[in-house]
């Protein structure tokens, strides 16, 4: 049985994990923390700028997604689609086309497969909105979302505010603390019965991605059809609801399916000096009781760009890839990394492995320098994934590519 | 074209010119103060924070040494709410010459610069993250000072003395009869709208445009722009002002103020007030000499780093970019004598410890040109604090802290604790709806997320209390001054903080461009 290692916890990470388990690989992920999901939407994006079928094919050889190939991605979309709907999580959409979905600053994300709870939100659908938000909630506004809609001429009602049946807290609630409300069964009845009679009329409303974090399904069909009405999610600011519950149903899943999960230590790889070609031997954890030895027969590094620390810029001006000082793309000089607005594209973004079809980081002579070492994600260089709205499909076509080209 | 008539027009909504007006209206004149942007946006704004004793200056500029000590018990006494009393250390590392302090000790006695050598030992057991190898230590009268408090507070004062403080007006021009400065011509920058200020007597309190503004009146004045670059760390590391004991140079002090600790600071000549850019160097210079003072800095987060520009009097015929060693001494221009224009004054440099002695200086002139108008009384009536120590964490969570849950407020700005109704006022009070306006007022922003939190819940906030069309690019205006600040330092955890900034606004918010070029 081939024995597989993997470093990172984000979607990329687990993602892999599961994908290896599934084709009978036997698998440690070994996560220092948590990855993005955190922070995320909880949707898929393939490409936000254009239809992603079509873009895709035009982008340049050096694209993630040109090496990983159209083909990966979609399996590996199809596969992620399979995995959530068994797991009581359907995601809707599909790469021919994206979904333009609201944002709480009343802006439109396009993306490629969402939530059914955000899918419906869908502003491709004429069915006129209404957006409320939550008293006490300082994470989501209402009146900004209709007004930004408004001007960017999508029909749309009315903003309103809706109370929750909660007792005074001792400190602003996050989303994730209303999710927590949400999950229980009485507060979704009471919720539903201060609620019906405020929104007599209304065919389709936004609220904040607060429905819930264990049962997220049960209970927006639960409201939905209590409230006689179409209910969509917005995802707030982080902790956000929609990406959080994505990471449990991967992490649950992964479990389930066998994959063995270390959590906390720093990983730094592990060589093999005698073979050639060269090869890696396994990681090695910084436990508290020191050094800890996990050989593997291939390793996979999903560790992640600048945030997740799978890149570490340093203040002289180098980038340095953090497992096994892998060679990095990038410009030297930190003056060269960052743009003048936080909005604009970012050189930092694109910094990373250069790598080959098989996913293999790449020396200077354009060679794999392990030949059983592997990488996907946000680690792997050429493309910035914010500007492209492409965060989410390069992590899920790169982790497919990687362990279809690592297990065969 | 609407035209209104004053006693004294002053130029420039920074600590100088803001010292004036407030020391001309309790002397009783009718005053008009206008600033192009916002109050402190210039120099005052962007400085480090220090109350100095004086003895930064006491062998470099005996002058200025002496004016701070007899101004720092003055505005201990009229603006305690604005300080916090940190105290000062000038330590000897050993890379610090050894004969400086024992010159240095003997200047400030000399000046009547209050200093201590306090044993070493007592110097480490305070601020226990100092390099252990000093090998002298003094005790001074350095204070940290917020000047966004003392602003605030000169404008409320001003305000309630009949005087007026108009922002975002800018001077175009100055209208001459015969020798005199009679009349300004300024728009309102807001509405656009043109006005002509007539007044008996102009002072030129521009600060970094102080050479700009006397053209208008064909006046030269021989300045030179240095341009002081700063780092705030995310955190305190010492809780005593801690100096270096050598001669004034790049990165020598340590300014505890607020949640944070500000490392200054660089001395560059620049060509315009507006080149605020910061180099790499410059950056990896102030980082390098702090840590000689502090030698775990490298596990200091550093937060945001900014640059002020000295307008200094290049009276020597220096040479460009030898600003080190022009004196930091205030200047005062009596345009009359100098120039044979009546009517003006141009009051410039100086120290912000010294703002008090400036305003003094210059309105005695006013009031020696105009023929009316009292003594001078800032020294002796204190500035009514308008929300005492608002800038200090501790009162802030007092204020948020109320045993009575119901009442209790959202915290919107948790690095800063800015509650829900603080902004509300703040937007309600203003007549721009820049955040960067209420940040200012209020530190919204100011902490280690660095608005990648508090940005989005204030422009929700700002569009219920007032909804505007205009709210295209507040938002990435406002992101757009925080990154500046970040740029600089972009590496390591701050780059991951930025990037976290990123994943909300681009990934997670999709926030619009707005098509402004760059700076």
């Amino acid at each position: 049985m081939t024995e597989i290692v993997v470093v990172g916890g984000g979607l990329t990470g687990l993602l892999a994990s599961i994908f290896a388990v599934d084709r009978g690989a036997k698998v440690t992920l070994v996560a220092r923390g948590r990855g993005g999901l955190t922070l995320s939407h909880g949707c898929i994006d393939v490409w936000g700028k254009a239809t992603p079928s079509r873009a895709l094919s035009r982008l340049r050889m050096s694209h993630p997604y040109r090496l990983a190939g159209a083909e990966s991605l979609r399996t590996g979309l199809e596969f992620l689609r399979d995995l959530c709907h068994q797991a009581d999580l359907p995601y809707i959409g599909n790469i021919s086309r994206n979904l333009r979905l609201p944002t709480a600053l009343g802006t439109i994300h396009t993306s490629a497969l969402a939530p059914k709870s955000l899918a419906l939100g869908d502003l491709r659908d004429n069915t006129p909105i209404t957006i409320a938000g939550v008293d006490g909630f300082r994470d989501f506004y209402p009146e900004l979302v209709v007004a930004n809609l408004l001007k960017a001429g999508i029909a749309i009602n009315d903003a309103l505010q809706l109370p929750l049946p909660l007792s005074a807290a001792r400190r602003d609630p996050y989303a994730m603390d209303l999710a927590r409300s949400f999950d229980d069964q009485h507060f979704r009845d009471e919720v539903a019965r201060i609620w019906k009679p405020r929104l007599s009329g209304i065919k389709r409303l936004g609220v904040p991605a607060i429905l819930g974090l264990f049962n997220p399904q049960l209970a927006h069909e639960e409201l939905q059809e209590r409230l006689g009405m179409a209910l969509f999610e917005i995802p707030t600011l982080p902790p956000s609801l929609p990406g959080l519950r994505l990471e449990r149903l991967l992490q649950r899943k992964a479990m389930e399916m066998g994959v063995f999960v270390i959590e906390g230590p720093k990983v730094l790889g592990r060589v093999d000096g005698s073979a050639k070609p060269a090869r890696v031997s396994g990681v090695v954890l910084q436990t508290a009781g020191g050094g800890r030895t996990l050989t593997a027969d291939i390793v996979l590094l999903a560790t992640g760009g600048v945030l997740h620390g799978g890149l570490v810029f340093q203040q002289n001006g180098r980038v340095q890839e953090s497992v096994l000082d892998l060679p990095v793309s990038y410009d030297e000089g930190r003056q060269h990394w960052t743009a003048y607005s936080p909005l604009e594209t970012q050189p930092y973004a694109n910094y990373g492995l250069r790598v080959n079809e098989q996913m293999q980081p790449l020396g200077a002579d354009g060679l794999p320098i392990y030949t059983n070492l592997f990488c996907a994600g946000g680690l792997i260089a050429g493309a910035d994934r914010s500007g492209e709205g492409s965060r989410q499909g390069i992590g899920v076509a790169t982790a497919y590519r990687a362990i279809e080209a690592a297990l065969g | 074209m609407p035209e209104i008539s004053t006693q004294l027009l002053v130029i420039g909504g920074g600590v100088t010119g803001l010292g004036v007006a407030w020391d001309a209206c309790l002397r009783g004149l009718k005053v008009v103060l206008i600033e192009q942007n916002d109050i402190g946006q210039g120099t005052s704004g962007r400085y480090h924070g220090v109350l100095h004793s004086g003895a930064r200056y006491a062998i470099s500029d005996p002058g200025s040494a002496k004016d701070c000590a007899t101004e720092n018990p003055i505005i201990r006494h009229i603006a305690p709410h604005t300080i916090e009393e940190t105290g000062g250390f000038f330590v000897s590392t050993p890379a610090d010459p050894i004969d400086y302090p024992d010159r240095w000790f003997a200047a400030c006695h000399e000046h009547g610069v209050y200093v201590e050598e306090i044993p070493t030992d007592l110097a480490l057991r305070t601020e226990p993250s100092i390099n252990p190898r000093i090998s002298r230590a003094f005790r001074v009268l350095d204070a940290s000072l917020d000047s966004f408090e003392l602003l605030q507070t000169l404008v409320v004062a001003i305000q309630r003395a009949g005087g007026q403080v108009w922002l975002r007006h800018r001077l175009e021009d100055l209208t001459l009869q015969g020798d005199a400065v009679v009349g300004a011509e300024v728009t309102n920058l807001t509405s656009g709208e043109r006005i002509t200020i007539r007044a008996n007597y102009f002072v030129n309190a521009a600060g970094p445009w102080v050479r700009r503004i006397a053209n208008l009146a064909g006046i030269d004045i021989p300045i030179a722009l240095g341009k002081g670059a700063m780092i705030a760390l995310a955190s305190r590391p010492v809780h005593t002002i801690i100096n270096r004991c050598r001669p004034p140079s790049d990165g020598d002090i340590i300014v505890p103020v607020g949640t944070v600790a500000v490392l200054g600071t660089t001395d560059v000549e620049v060509e315009s007030p507006t080149e605020l850019a910061i180099g790499q160097r410059e950056i990896d210079f102030l980082l390098a000499q702090c840590e000689i003072l502090l030698p775990e800095l490298a596990k200091s987060r550093p937060l945001r780093a900014w640059a002020g520009i000295r307008p200094l009097y290049r009276s020597s015929g220096e040479g460009f970019g030898r600003t080190r060693g022009l004196p930091r001494g205030h200047v005062l221009l009596d345009h009359n004598d100098r120039d044979g224009v009546k009517g003006m004054a141009s009051i410039f440099s100086g120290k912000l410890t010294t703002f008090r002695l400036m305003a003094e200086q210059a309105v005695d002139l006013v009031v020696e040109q105009i023929g009316v108008g009292l003594s001078c009384r800032t020294a002796e009536i204190p500035l009514d604090p308008e929300r005492t120590q608002f800038f200090q964490l501790p009162k802030r969570f007092e204020e948020i802290a109320t045993p009575d849950q119901t009442e209790r407020e959202q915290i919107i700005c948790e690095c800063e604790w800015v509650n829900r109704s603080a902004i509300e006022e703040a937007i309600k009070s203003s007549s721009s709806l820049d955040l960067d306006d209420i940040r200012r007022k209020l530190r919204l922003g100011m902490g280690p997320c660095q608005a990648g939190f508090c940005g989005y819940r204030a422009a929700g906030i700002a569009y219920e209390v007032a909804p505007s069309p205009h709210t295209d690019g507040r938002l990435e205006a406002f992101l757009r001054a925080r990154w500046r600040g970040l740029r600089p330092l972009g590496w390591g955890e701050t780059l991951r903080q930025m990037e976290i900034t990123r994943r909300i606004y681009v990934d997670l918010l999709h926030t619009p461009e707005t098509q402004e070029p760059p700076q």
